[in-house]
């Protein structure tokens, strides 16, 4: 029903690796990336998605259908690069051949020999001079539609009870199971953004209502929530929601 | 069958290409970046000035402008409760990552905290790149479920009349913690209160810094 990276409300995990100084107090300092291939992974799945041949959810879900074999042992970074590699060959910017070539040059240490290559950059490719520009851009997910939201604040709803994507089996989605067929309350109408169920699947940007519903601690955890008074909100698509009489 | 091309078929998992890549990490971006260098498709410059950045020029120390302009300015905090996106553009932090954002005040009544329980959603503009712990499975799993345990592993004890509120980043919104203003501040000018929001205060697992 659900993948392993839909982990918020799982048992098992420890305490959180919150970094500590000398004097062992919690402390804020941290390098941006801990590791130079960090920062690598981090920048070549930035600049190859500027190439334009795939969207966020698209990227998102690639990091989702890894094996869950992998998606466990992975690190963060290596999830990034793994999900890249993927997403590279499927869509053919890359050949599997020519990532043997490379991976035999790297294990062999011998990957200078393609350095005196001619190196012609593609047209699509994100030259440094538009970074800056293109970052402050972003990528906005709200679009102007004329779709008008069915709810309103206040409004008592209850979230669909099983996987919500309705084209695809195991299909993205951005419905956590963990509030999944839960009761809460509209808190509010953000607008109307791309719809990631859709957009993942290459099946168009579906633009729909967004609202943060807020659900009662209680509601999700039931007698083991930590405090009856306590809340969880969060940011959910029309689709996942039906209404409940007040 | 062609509008479903973009569906990863599970059964052919261990086919994956990335299955193909060397174990050593350090290797495997090595291997691929080079692949993509060399087809042209990434230009080391460009990787190099995104590198920069988010080590140098995007990161907390923007979040903490903007929350220690709301806690002088009332009017500026009116906006940034309002119109987070607007009110943060106008200290010119925008973009990626923080196309939407919104501000959610703590009160002696509500403390709020922020998790992306599915991936690392992240404001980008005003906090950089998410530290570790914010993206390690630990947190996402646990956050929503026993926020209070989760505090408390990072030094805050919150009163159990305090309502907590976990805002889990499941869609484009992205957020930012207007932490609690400390004791003791009111002859500081905005500067000096800047230097004492942590990173962590405006994701709700800490306070800003006392005054000694």
């Amino acid at each position: 029903m659900s993948r392993l990276h839909d982990m918020g409300g799982r048992f098992g995990d420890g305490s959180i690796p919150v970094p500590r100084n000398n004097d062992n107090e919690v402390t804020n300092c941290e390098p941006t990336f801990k590791y130079e291939w960090h920062a690598k992974a981090w920048a070549i799945t930035l600049a190859a998605g500027a190439l334009g041949e795939w969207n966020l959810d698209i990227s998102r879900h690639y990091r989702e259908c890894l094996p869950p074999k992998d998606y466990i042992n992975f690190s963060y970074y290596e999830k990034w690069l793994a999900a890249l590699t993927n997403l590279l060959i499927d869509k053919k910017l890359v050949s599997l051949d020519e990532l043997k070539e490379y991976v035999s040059a790297a294990k062999n240490g011998t990957l200078t020999k393609f350095s005196d290559k001619d190196i012609k950059l593609d047209h699509r490719t994100w030259l440094a001079k538009d970074v800056q520009k293109t970052l402050g851009w972003g990528g906005p997910s709200i679009r102007d539609t004329n779709v008008n939201p069915v709810f309103d604040i206040g409004d008592k709803v209850i979230t669909q009870n099983y996987s919500p994507n309705k084209d695809v089996s195991g299909g993205h989605t951005r419905l956590p199971k963990y509030a999944m067929g839960r009761v809460g309350v509209i808190h509010s109408y953000n607008n109307n953004h791309v719809f990631p169920d859709k957009n993942a699947h290459g099946f168009g940007e579906n633009p729909l209502p967004l609202y943060t519903v807020e659900f009662k601690s209680s509601e999700l955890w039931g007698e083991s929530a930590e405090s009856q008074n306590d809340s969880i909100l969060l940011d959910l698509w029309e689709p996942y929601l039906k209404l409940l009489p007040n | 069958m062609s509008e479903k091309k973009n569906i990863i078929d599970d059964h052919h998992s261990h086919d994956h290409a990335h299955s193909h890549l060397p174990s050593d990490p350090e290797l495997r971006v090595k291997a691929v970046e080079t692949l993509l260098l060399n087809k042209g498709l990434i230009d080391s410059k460009t990787l190099d000035e995104l590198i920069d950045t988010y080590e140098n020029r995007i990161g907390p120390k923007n979040g903490a402008k903007v929350v220690a302009k709301a806690w002088v300015d009332p009017e500026y905090k009116k906006r940034l409760l309002n119109d987070a996106t607007s009110a943060i553009r106008e200290l010119s932090y925008q973009g990626r990552q923080g196309e939407n954002m919104v501000v959610v005040e703590n009160t002696p009544k509500t403390h709020n905290v922020i998790v992306c329980t599915l991936c690392s959603c992240y404001p980008w503009p005003v906090l950089g790149i998410p530290p570790t712990w914010y993206k390690s499975d630990e947190y996402r799993s646990r956050t929503v479920r026993e926020p209070r345990k989760v505090l408390l592993e990072f030094g805050l004890s919150l009163d159990p009349k305090v309502q907590i509120k976990v805002w889990d980043s499941t869609a484009e919104i992205r957020y930012l913690v207007l932490p609690m203003r400390p004791k003791g501040t009111e002859n500081m000018n905005e500067s000096e209160l800047s230097e004492l929001v942590t990173r962590n205060s405006m994701i709700g697992t800490g306070l800003p810094k006392e005054i000694k």
